[in-house]
């Protein structure tokens, strides 16, 4: 089918009845002709009586008509889209109409919603290429999949490395991430009628493999815009954005500053509760169950029990450096050797030991090489073989 | 219980539509839209409110004092206002300071206004530096963690308690689909589950994307007047029958081979023993619940109901808590429906009010709803449950 603007002449008459405005067209009664010439072209016959609409795809040439329209396949798509100015093709016998011409200006847009073009999955995927915005994919190595099912869906994969953009259409099997949907989710998506988040977070879209570069790719593309489509304009927002860096400095008071010493020696210091006997790790100065001061140290771990396990998938960036984490990372929950079994302690675990870490499991401490007092001191906890 | 010096009634409740962006509107506006809802909802003006109260997450928007900036909007300007902070339960506490200085004497009529525009500012920024600076705020991941979830997989069986999660999950869905005001409607259905269950993102361990709460905008506004007053102005206020506020020190050192008693399951105890309460399940018409995340909601429906072993997972097998069964939880869809974080601990208590006026919209239960527990939840576990009521008919234990 002969595709003009990125549309078909039929497809302008196939979407009438569901443009068709009932509301608008109470008090006409009028019929009108169109001959179309050329590829993709043809005759049809549009009745429009009383609100109510009939359109007929005609054998030959149609003429009596309130108003025959006469033009091109190519002209026709350009006017209906308004990439062909309709005054100057009208001026220029482009476009013929026999009849009455008021009928077509005074009807017409009452009638009808303006023709949109039907979005394809496969037009969005096919122009990544022209869409790709190279500024902004600098040291960006990843391989986009895509696997759209239902109608007009497909799979394939987007290549950008070393700022450029490759189409495959293919699924390669070692992409970075892999989205899985309907093709319908992926245009509507695309067309900002559905909210990225809310599909995800719905399950209308699945995601395989890495969740940030998905994430990230949305940046690395012009929006797309249907051929022939003309963005809306929303009203301007006006927002500012500022970035403050704040210092902050903190005493750590007696008991926190033996803790801190404590690290420097890769010991770990309680306190312990001279009431209910529990090891306050760090050290706090009151109990809080028994509302007492705690004024004696003691010396627990420096080896635990893990308790229980906290597999993060999800990178929220590290407090101190702003910074998003790797994951996952595991937070482990451990009572300290010594320690009261009410008490636990929390740190992370040595990203090799993920696997196979279970509760119950013997772990020691994985000291810095130069200890400064801080929390850095610590790295992390690892399974104690 | 504490010596309540007259009842307070509940007269007015106003709430913003919640949503993830509210471009449209500064947060002067937005505090503005809530306020004028409650005043039309009461039926009364700026004038005859006493005193304001204002809450949002202290950080969040990074602005400081801003009660000060949202009087433009709150009506606070030549009034007496106070600012309540405190973090999660801001909203709880909200309620249960108006009501503590209405009942104390001090004021006939005070508005409480909970807010927050999460869009603004830092919400991540906010919630680590809430952590202790020297050493809990290198391990604080936002809100994030899925010790429930494996606690639950362990006691219950792994697919039984995913499942149990993923219902609870859906049903809250349901319900915010019923809520015109509720951020998040994604219209999920329990055929569903299998899929979610394995395939929504993990965010922590069995944490899935699907089980956590929104980041919401909007605000909620509720007027509170003494009980002379409320019967004067109102045609039908909810009393405020009792209310408890439990907190621990941290929650690092909850997760030891031992566990010290949940501070829900601390305030439910000594709630209902105080009111005379033996079964919360049948006493209560409605709960409208702090459910953070589908596994915390399902977890903590044991807590706060005082149940036993599996009881609170059968329930939900069993359609209890749904809005026709025996103890509906949520009707509003809750925390994973909507979180404007400074008003959502107060969103539970306006819901439960407004079931008990029986205007709550779609959403309203068909039976009639005499009796409504709300809770509050904060960092550090911090736990705020209060009672409703429809009359003023409750005995004095």
């Amino acid at each position: 089918m002969a595709q003009y603007f990125g549309t078909a002449v039929e497809d302008i008459f196939n979407t009438m009845e569901e443009r068709f405005l009932p509301e608008g067209t109470v008090d006409v009664d009028v019929t009108i002709g169109y001959n179309i010439s050329g590829e993709g072209g043809g005759h049809w016959k549009v009745t429009i009586k009383e609100g109510t609409l009939k359109t007929e795809d005609m054998d030959g040439e149609v003429t009596d008509c309130t108003a025959v329209l006469n033009a091109n396949a190519e002209t026709f798509v350009g006017v209906t889209l308004g990439k062909i100015d309709a005054g100057e093709a009208f001026s220029s016998g482009s476009i013929k109409v026999d009849g009455d011409l008021t009928v077509l200006i005074a009807v017409l847009p009452k009638a009808f919603r303006p023709f949109k073009p039907v979005v394809k999955a496969s037009s969005i995927v096919e122009s990544v290429e022209e869409r790709f915005r190279p500024e902004k994919a600098e040291g960006v190595d990843i391989k986009i999949g895509y696997d759209l099912s239902g109608d007009g869906g497909g799979q394939w994969t987007v290549v950008v490395k070393d700022q450029t953009c490759a189409l495959k259409d293919v699924l390669d099997d070692d992409c970075t991430v892999v989205m899985r949907m309907e093709a319908q989710v992926f245009v509507d998506l695309n067309q900002g009628k559905l909210d990225g988040a809310t599909a995800f977070t719905s399950g209308q879209v699945k995601i395989d493999g890495d969740i940030g570069a998905a994430g990230k790719s949305s940046s690395l593309f012009e929006k797309y815009v249907a051929e022939g489509a003309v963005e809306e304009q929303g009203e301007e927002l006006i927002s500012l954005k500022c970035v403050p860096s704040i210092n902050q400095r903190y005493a750590t008071g007696p008991l926190m500053g033996t803790w801190f010493n404590g690290l420097k020696e890769k010991k770990f210091y309680a306190a312990k509760c001279p009431e209910c006997g529990r090891t306050l790790v760090p050290p706090r100065e009151i109990c809080a169950q028994c509302r007492v001061r705690c004024n004696e140290l003691v010396e627990v771990g420096p080896d635990a029990m893990v308790t229980l396990i906290d597999v993060v998938y999800y990178a929220s960036p590290d407090p101190l450096t702003g910074k998003i984490r790797e994951t996952p990372y595991t937070a482990l929950f451990m009572v300290l050797d010594g320690a009261s079994r009410d008490e636990s302690f929390a740190h992370d675990l040595n990203p090799r030991d993920i696997d196979r870490i279970k509760p119950g499991m013997k772990v020691r401490p994985v000291w810095s090489e130069k200890r400064t007092g801080s929390y850095k001191d610590l790295l992390y906890f690892e399974i104690a073989d | 219980m504490g010596k309540r010096n007259r009842n307070v009634g509940i007269i007015g409740i106003g709430q913003t539509e919640y949503s993830s962006h509210k471009e449209h509107q500064n947060q002067v506006e937005m505090v503005n839209e809530g306020v004028r809802y409650a005043l039309e909802d009461a039926n009364i003006t700026l004038d005859d409110i006493d005193c304001v109260l204002h809450g949002n997450m202290e950080l969040f928007e990074m602005v400081h004092q801003p009660d000060m900036w949202h009087s433009l909007g709150s009506g606070a300007y030549g009034k007496d206002q106070l600012r309540i902070t405190t973090g999660g339960t801001t909203g709880a506490s909200l309620v249960c300071a108006a009501d503590n200085l209405v009942a104390s004497g001090m004021y006939d009529v005070v508005m409480a206004i909970g807010m927050e525009k999460l869009q603004e500012g830092h919400t991540t920024g906010g919630i680590t530096n809430m952590a202790d600076p020297l050493w809990f705020r290198h391990l604080q991941t936002g809100a994030l963690t899925a010790t429930t979830a494996t606690m639950m997989m362990e006691e219950f069986g792994e697919e039984r308690a995913k499942r149990a999660a993923m219902k609870y999950r859906i049903m809250m869905d349901k319900h915010a689909c019923l809520n015109p005001r509720a951020h998040r409607r994604f219209g999920l259905e329990y055929d569903q589950t299998d899929d979610l269950m394995n395939t929504s993102p993990q965010l922590v361990g069995e944490l899935r994307l699907i089980h956590m709460c929104s980041q919401s905008d909007g605000a909620c506004v509720m007027i509170f007047a003494s009980e002379e007053k409320a019967k004067e102005m109102c045609k039908n206020p909810v009393w405020i029958r009792d209310h408890i506020t439990v907190h621990r020190e941290e929650t690092f050192n909850n997760f030891g081979i031992e566990m010290p008693e949940m501070t829900h399951h601390y305030a439910a105890r000594k709630l209902f023993e105080r009111n005379g309460i033996k079964n919360p399940v049948e006493y209560f018409d409605v709960f409208e619940m702090y459910d953070p995340s589908a596994w915390w909601g399902l977890d903590w429906a044991r807590e706060f109901l005082l149940l036993k072993d599996d009881e609170h997972i059968k329930l939900l097998e069993d359609g209890e808590f749904d809005l026709d069964g025996k103890l509906p939880i949520n009707p509003s869809g809750g925390v994973t429906a909507s979180n404007p974080i400074g008003a959502t601990a107060m969103l539970r208590p306006a819901e439960a009010a407004m079931q008990i006026r029986g205007d709550a919209g779609p959403q309203q239960i068909k039976k009639e709803v005499r009796h409504a527990l709300a809770s509050g939840f904060g960092g550090t576990l911090w736990s705020v449950l209060m009672m409703l009521e429809k009359d003023l008919d409750w005995q004095e234990v």
